[in-house]
């Protein structure tokens, strides 16, 4: 059988995100629960079926037993396909070889075979770490109208952060005159998204290459793009001003989190022609009882509120019990905040416990220098009575 | 797998359509939304799912287009499998008659997927009695009991009023007389409308009683078989909640039982959830300024106003300064600015303007139909 798709997706979701600490010490990082009912690699999915992109490949190498579970067979996105859909592609064995995804650009290139099996013309490389919509198909169209071999999303970033991105330089028409992954001094504040369309052919060819040259890092900034920038191929940048946010760190993860409450109207999963998808669990109604307190906090399903919660995500299936108090923090799903205990400015892990009359996390004015979000990791729990200060992390 | 000691389910769609008024001209008694997020026939299709039950027939007779959207390809009850599956019964023919007139009628519909079926018992259900029960107890008992069918009852207590079902009297748990139509007495045993019965023996029945003109299961086949000593029936008691949604005034008194914490708890076993179609909703949002006490809150729902001892379905919008007290809101309400809401049940996607009132009572709560802009 020959299907022939316009343009297929491959989703880099393999990293070990060590910088959630450990949120992902269980879980990859496209798996950590965001906005109370949602995992992060929901967004990148779910702007693939908005973008008319029906054929997924997600690249997955660590801890990768719950993103399985969770992508299944791609039925909560719409994309349990005959002919495409959501595939989970972990490194295999091979004849010659079998290794692990070296980098990101190897990653792909041991998927070559799942990519020829749709003869794309196109490519779209995502990665499974931002929060964001977006609508790929725009950007597709403008890649072709450029006759693009690679277009590269950016944003404009604030200079004291372009350091940590790919930063690019462009003429006017958009076309990249220059590329640095992750430069000490940034000449631009052109930030690489991490979003990159690819013509196949091209693509495939640079992978080749690119593999069969032992000093590469097999990565696409630091490898991939720069061989193309140097052979003069047809790069282009792809501007996108919406709301994006790399949650990569603990503090962006918080700060995202609480953007769906004080930034509604940039990030607006209400929208009802361009919902997020994710798979549902089976919970009942919350139940809010008469002596609980709510102000400005989202509340998912199953939940069982008794205290107050105030400027805070409470995920799936969360108790908050009598005289608990809740505020600018995260509860991920299953979360336990126990009678008087005290959660502020702190991410509470899936199905972790803040036990009777303890505290996590201080507000940045409380605590002054080195202030930080405070973290129970998943299963994890405080002792009764326990005090746990900001930027704590268990 | 072996397919014997496994059931088949049939469920009764439209048998108490004419309970529920308003709320019914439009959809199935099965199809009724409540809970905040479910549809009753949720219950006791989950409980099917949770008992292993692969093979689902529900009879239907007409508006079901609704129960039908909801239902959708089963795959939320992981009914849309190949060795099974979920298959709607709707009457052959041209249907001119109005109603069936029992089940047994409508059953014999269905006599060609029964007869197909490889399971050995058949579990028989309405919709609108709502309980989290394991039928796969509830077969291990019967064919223990080497009885002919197993009713599944509970024990009437005093909290439960009167309630107009079938009723068993018993002594040391064996049935002396069976009662249709009967409003229990505390101690009494209460049938939830759930038998089971063997999938040959059903098939004979069907075929005989129907043939003869008589076509109501309860009355034509369970009593009479018992008081003529042809029959010996079983009974499974239910230790759990149960609700009982007979009419308007018991469905919406169960609605808002369920901020009952251990009415839920039951209800809501975490080893056997209930589940229901999955609509991608959004968390709710509790705006700054909302009051909402002793409530049950669904998804997707934008909460600036104050509600007490209310259901929320999924999407219900309540506007700043709005009160909705004792009242159940079906999904996508909208209640304006600075409205007023008490004892009523607003089915779906009703909106009341800016300050108006609407005032039922207890008893009596005021509906409002589908899609009104009051």
């Amino acid at each position: 059988m020959n299907i022939h798709k316009e343009c297929i997706a491959t989703l880099l979701a393999g990293g070990q995100g060590s910088r959630l600490l450990v949120l992902t010490e269980k879980t990859a990082k496209p798996a950590v629960p965001f906005g109370g009912k949602y995992r992060i690699i929901d967004f990148p999915i779910s702007n693939c079926v908005h973008s008319g992109i029906d054929t997924v490949g997600i690249l997955t190498q660590y801890q990768p037993l719950e993103l399985n579970d969770y992508i299944g067979n791609g039925q909560p996105w719409g994309l349990n396909l005959n002919r495409g859909g959501v595939h989970v592609l972990p490194p295999y064995a091979q004849i010659d070889k079998s290794e692990w995804y070296k980098g990101t650009a190897n990653a792909i290139y041991q998927n070559i075979a799942f990519i020829e099996r749709y003869h794309p013309e196109h490519v779209l490389i995502l990665s499974g770490d931002h929060i964001y919509k977006m609508d790929y198909s725009e950007m597709l169209e403008a890649h072709k109208q450029n006759g693009a071999e690679c277009t590269i999303a950016v944003r404009n970033v604030p200079i004291d952060e372009a350091s940590r991105f790919g930063i690019m330089t462009a003429d006017e028409e958009g076309r990249i005159t220059k590329f640095e992954e992750k430069p000490k001094k940034p000449e631009s504040t052109l930030a690489s998204m991490g979003v990159y369309i690819f013509k196949w052919d091209v693509l495939h060819r640079y992978l080749c290459e690119d593999e069969a040259n032992p000093d590469s890092d097999n990565d696409f900034g630091k490898n991939i793009i720069p061989s193309m920038l140097r052979d003069k191929c047809a790069l282009y940048a792809y501007s996108f001003d919406s709301y994006w946010k790399d949650v990569g760190t603990i503090e962006s993860l918080w700060e995202a989190n609480m953007d769906l409450l004080n930034l509604r109207d940039a990030i607006d999963l209400r929208d009802p022609d361009f919902r997020i998808y994710s798979r549902n669990e089976a919970y009942p109604s919350s139940f809010i009882s008469p002596e609980s307190v709510i102000r400005n906090a989202n509340i998912a399903e199953g939940c069982d509120i008794h205290g107050t919660i105030e400027n805070s995500i409470v995920s799936t299936g969360c108790t908050v019990e009598a005289g608990a108090t809740v505020s600018n923090s995260v509860l991920m799903p299953g979360a336990r905040v126990c009678a008087g205990a005290s959660v502020s400015y702190a991410i509470i892990g899936e199905d972790a416990t803040v036990a009777e009359n303890s505290s996590i996390g201080e507000a940045p004015e409380v605590h002054g220098d080195g202030w930080g979000i405070a973290v129970l990791g998943r299963d994890k729990s405080t002792e009764a009575g326990e005090i746990l200060p900001a930027a704590y992390v268990r | 797998m072996t397919v014997s000691n496994r059931m088949t389910g049939i469920i009764f769609s439209n048998m108490y359509d004419e309970c529920f008024g308003e709320l019914t001209k439009i959809r199935t008694a099965a199809s009724l939304p409540f809970g905040g997020r479910y549809r009753q026939i949720d219950f006791i299709l989950s409980n099917f799912t949770n008992a292993g039950i692969s093979r689902v027939g529900i009879v239907t007779k007409y508006n079901y287009s609704s129960l039908m959207d909801h239902i959708g390809n089963s795959q939320e009850w992981d009914l849309n499998n190949k060795d099974g599956g979920l298959v709607f019964l709707p009457p052959f023919g041209s249907g001119k008659s109005d109603v069936y007139r029992g089940k047994l009628e409508a059953l014999s519909n269905a006599l060609n997927f029964l007869a197909r079926c490889p399971e050995d018992y058949v579990v028989l259900s309405d919709a609108n009695i709502l309980c989290n029960i394991d039928l796969r107890e509830v077969l291990a008992n019967h064919i223990h009991s080497a009885c002919d069918v197993t009713v599944v009852t509970m024990r009437a207590k005093e909290s439960d009023g009167s309630i107009q079902s079938l009723v068993l009297d018993t002594t040391d748990g064996r049935v002396d007389t069976i009662l249709t139509n009967y409003p229990a007495v505390a101690g009494q045993s209460v049938g939830l409308g759930i038998y089971i019965l063997s999938r040959q023996f059903l098939l004979g029945i069907v075929r005989r009683y129907v043939a003869a003109g008589r076509t109501h299961f309860e009355a034509d086949f369970l009593q009479r078989g018992f008081n003529n000593g042809s029959l010996t029936v079983n009974l499974w008691e239910h230790e759990g909640e149960v609700l009982f949604n007979l009419d308007i005034p018991s469905f919406f008194r169960n609605n808002l039982r369920l901020c009952d914490a251990a009415l839920r708890k039951d209800l809501f076993n975490e080893n056997r959830p209930i589940y229901t179609k999955v609509r991608d909703e959004v968390p709710s949002l509790y705006n700054e300024g909302c009051e909402i006490s002793n409530c049950t809150v669904a998804d997707g729902c934008l909460l600036s106003g104050s509600a007490t001892d209310s259901v929320l379905f999924r999407g219900v919008t309540i506007g700043r300064g709005a009160k909705v007290t004792s009242s159940i809101l079906m999904q996508d309400c909208i209640i304006e600015d600075g409205a007023v809401v008490e004892n009523c049940i607003l089915d779906k996607n009703v909106r009341i303007t800016a300050g108006t009132q609407l005032r039922g009572s207890r008893n009596n709560p005021m509906i409002v139909k589908k899609g009104e802009t009051i």
